[in-house]
């Protein structure tokens, strides 16, 4: 019968038909830092699954060590035995040099192990121990030929060792040669020490010397050591082309990370060569030694495999980070489930992923990386905070403060709470998100029920501003304390120290974007965060640009092609689309901006990335049927009368009311228009609308976690809005004979080449959305799907109205 | 003129919001901005003048 060991479930030939006999050598707490982090977290589990890779990976024998300083050996070994001899295929070997320990070990394996090892360190005594249980218990033995002396360096003094222990072994104790696999104790050929150049060969002349003169018993070799001290990659050529000898040496066995052998017809010729040269310390005719070839020749190939991606050194806890870092959901599950071998689930939130995305945070600071890569990452986060999420208590999903966010009463305008919420939550925070028109009422009932530590408010509209504002003293009389932070388009942090933070007794905060609100949440677990301050010395105040002259009252009034309301739904979306305006989708929208790259990187990134992904959305969009454009328009007669407009329609009358610059040139809208004395003029406005589907494809995609897609989509789905309301300008100015030249990309558009004017409801020129009362009673966009907030707001969100003012002078300018 | 051609004093800058391009060559009329003026050289409360983005919303374009 041929020598063999064994688990509960299978036998493994000692001498394979091809050899030699694969041993991993992973599970080792000495050799592997990851097995003993494992264990030293008492992560027996996680040991198991490093024996169940390595199987998984061609080992067919598991070597197991648990000695470690500070652990119970015993008790480690015997309940890892225990795991493993239920679980594992591969036959066990017993790692130790404590007898009791193997005793105990040998005692509790169900199969035929082996015991490694054996030696002549003590002269014999516990030599003699452990023979005699692995014979009682029928397992095989490694010797080491180590004696009083120390290891034995020379052939001749290892194949002494190995008589000796022969002897001690078959003739005292009653093994049989084939249970005894020597180790001949290999050193390294790497470390430049003279002495040991020939460290391979008297290894392998030992082998040689076993194999003729001990017959039956077999060889094995911890193979790694004879590159120690060398690069990772070229010791597992190295290593590799050493078992090859080792094998046609006689070798039968080998203890070796089975992922990192590499078939030999796999090194190349010359790669062999050098290894070849360094094993058999070959100086002949060379300038320099084999060594310095050997370090040299692979240096070249250690940076190639670096840049490649070592990943194998690496940790799951830095791959994890790294995942993270470039937003990478590839095989995420696996380095969770790695990770989690060591670490608790919220160990790994809080030292790996959370500091990842702070990472990504402080590169996105110094614009070292774009926001579209930020929501990846978030996205990353977001996977594995899930994936981990069943292995945690419900209690301890989070440790820092919670914070309340709401979009304010009125302001549908949700993208910006939304980032915030990205940003926050996927930083570790506990957020509740209580979507869009929330009332100041719902938002002091839901901070006292949930103890939200701060709340966060979002609006993009100037009567945002004014409900932020209004909604303080509310909070001060229900008693709340916690800081408020404030974010939106229209505000200002003059606006915010003025005339929030005077209102409320807990810190305002003015927050510029969702990373300013993570600052400000990190200062207050820091006892740090104040109130905005506006210091009107040092605070620079934005220029006021616009046109600087007088309005000419004599131009002439155009005709407009029909007078009253109409609805158009034919609507042709290739031109609309071509009036997108990529400049500010790309870099404002989507946050694809130039930064730190050169012009030449920049043009890649849109090359490569962003306009593949803007072709792929619109052609999307497209099929689905998510833009049905509508638009409901109209000319009417009017008159200015000071700062208002007088617009009639039929015998109704509606009154617009315009604010006017408070500095010169002192321009208001109604200037551009005739009075009555002068004739009176022609009014026009438009709604137009893509409609509700890009709404609700976006937030399925925020639902979904999708943040990149989410903020893909919705900047998309504002520019095509913007790009209809140009489309439709440009067909009414032609209307009245105005657009001479027709309107096919969006470049004139940006800097106004055209004459006249449009005028958006909400905006700089006219910021009062009250005006959409009356544009609603012109142009009853309620037909196309439009309606109205309470605060005068459209929805769907991609909607957009606009008076169009003929005159040639009418530019945009900001009250 | 002893004024350095290079590219720092005529690269274009464009705006992130609206996509208005300032061009150093041509100034900006709305902000009372001479033709030569270089994107560095302008005012830091100089807005754009189509949308009112600030200068930190402007990236390089050449």
């Amino acid at each position: 019968m041929k020598p063999s060991v064994s688990s509960l479930y299978q036998a493994v030939e000692l001498q394979q038909e091809i050899p030699p006999l694969i041993i991993g050598e992973r599970a080792n707490a000495n050799g592997s830092k990851k097995f003993r982090e494992l264990l030293l977290a008492n992560d027996y589990q996680g040991c198991l699954r490093i024996a169940q890779e390595q199987e998984a990976k061609g080992a067919q024998v598991i070597d197991l060590c648990t000695a470690y300083a500070g652990r119970d050996e015993i008790l480690d070994m015997s309940t890892l035995v225990q795991l493993c001899a239920s679980s594992l295929k591969a036959p066990l070997m017993i790692d130790s040099t404590t007898p009791e320990c193997i005793e105990q070990c040998l005692r509790l394996y169900p199969g035929r192990a082996i015991v490694n090892s054996i030696n002549l360190e003590d002269g014999g005594t516990n030599l003699r121990r452990i023979c005699r249980a692995a014979k009682q218990y029928g397992a095989a033995v490694v010797a080491l030929t180590i004696d009083e002396q120390g290891m034995a360096m020379r052939a001749e003094d290892k194949l002494r060792i190995a008589k000796a222990i022969h002897h001690l072994a078959t003739t005292e104790c009653g093994l049989r040669p084939q249970d005894l696999l020597f180790d001949c104790l290999t050193f390294t050929v790497g470390s430049g020490d003279t002495s040991l150049n020939d460290a391979a060969v008297q290894t392998l002349e030992a082998i040689r010397g076993i194999k003729s003169e001990l017959p039956g018993c077999l060889t094995v070799l911890g193979l790694s050591n004879i590159s120690f001290g060398l690069a990772p990659a070229a010791r597992k050529v190295l290593n590799s082309v050493f078992l090859h000898e080792a094998v046609a040496a006689g070798l039968d066995a080998a203890i070796v990370d089975a992922a990192r052998i590499m078939p030999l017809a796999s090194i190349g010729e010359e790669d062999r060569r050098i290894c070849l040269d360094l094993l058999y310390d070959r100086t002949e005719a060379a300038e320099t030694s084999p060594l310095m070839r050997f370090i040299e020749h692979f240096s070249d190939k250690e940076q190639e495999s670096q840049e490649g991606g070592s990943d194998q050194n690496k940790t799951a806890q830095e791959l994890l980070f790294q995942k993270v870092l470039t937003g990478d959901k590839e095989g995420l599950d696996d380095l969770l489930a790695m990770a989690r071998g060591r670490m608790q689930p919220l160990e790994i939130i809080n030292q790996v992923l959370v500091p990842a995305m702070r990472h990504v945070g402080e590169l996105f600071g110094k614009g070292e990386i774009l926001l579209p890569f930020v929501l990846q990452s978030a996205e990353v986060m977001k996977a594995a905070v899930t994936l981990l999420e069943p292995f945690m208590d419900k209690t301890e999903t989070s440790s820092g403060p919670s914070i309340l966010l709401a979009t304010v009463q009125g302001d549908v305008h949700d993208i910006g709470k939304n980032l915030v919420d990205i940003i926050l939550s996927n930083n570790g925070y506990t957020v509740h998100n209580l979507g869009i028109k929330v009332p100041a009422e719902t938002i002091i009932e839901k901070a006292r029920e949930l103890h939200v530590k701060l709340i966060g408010l979002s609006g993009l509209l100037v009567k945002s501003a004014i409900v932020m504002q209004e909604s303080m003293p509310q909070y001060r009389e229900a008693g709340l304390r916690m800081p408020i932070l404030l974010g939106g388009a229209a505000l200002t942090p003059k606006f915010v120290a003025q005339n929030c933070v005077p209102n409320y007794p807990g810190p305002v905060v003015y927050c510029a974007d969702a990373f300013a609100g993570l600052k400000a949440v990190q200062e207050f677990e820091q006892g740090t965060l104040r109130s905005t301050v506006y210091d009107s010395q040092s605070a620079i105040q934005p220029m006021k640009p616009g046109v600087k002259a007088e309005v000419h009252r004599d131009n002439p009034v155009p005709q407009p092609p029909f007078l009253g309301q109409r609805y158009q739904e034919d609507i042709d979306l290739q031109e609309v689309l071509a009036l997108v305006n990529k400049q500010a989708l790309f870099r404002g929208r989507w946050g694809y901006r130039r930064g730190k790259m050169s012009a030449q990187e920049y043009d890649a990134l849109l090359k490569d990335t962003v306009e593949p992904l803007y072709h792929t959305l619109c052609q999307q969009a497209l099929e689905s049927g998510w833009i049905e454009a509508r638009v409901s328009y109209g000319y009417f007669p009017c008159h200015a009368a000071g700062d208002s407009l007088l617009v009639k329609d039929g015998e109704q009358e509606y009154c617009f009311s315009f604010p006017r610059q408070a500095q010169a040139p002192y321009l208001c809208i109604a200037d551009y228009f005739k009075s009555k004395k002068d004739g009176g003029d022609i009014a026009a406005f438009f709604v137009v609308t893509i409609g509700p589907r890009f709404s609700e494809e976006s937030a399925k995609l925020y639902a979904a976690n999708a943040y990149h897609d989410y903020l893909m989509l919705h900047g998309l789905s504002v520019e095509i809005t913007d790009a209809l309301a140009e489309y439709w300008h440009a067909r009414m100015r032609q209307e009245l004979g105005i657009g001479t030249v027709q309107q096919t990309s969006a470049d004139g558009v940006i800097t106004q080449g055209y004459q006249g004017s449009r005028y958006g409801f909400g905006y700089p020129a006219c910021p009062d959305l009250e005006a959409h009362r009356p544009v609603f009673a012109l142009l009853k966009p309620e037909a196309i799907g439009v309606s109205l907030t309470e605060n005068m707001l459209m929805v769907p969100e991609q909607t957009t109205s606009a008076i169009v003012v003929h005159h040639p002078q009418a530019k945009y300018f900001a009250v | 003129m002893t004024m350095q051609n290079t590219s720092e004093h005529t690269e274009r800058y464009i705006c992130v919001n609206c996509g208005y391009i300032y061009d150093p060559a041509q100034g900006d009329g709305m902000n009372n901005i001479p033709a030569g003026t270089s994107f560095t050289c302008l005012p830091e409360q100089w807005v754009c003048p189509m949308c009112y983005a600030k200068k930190e919303l402007f990236d390089p374009l050449d």
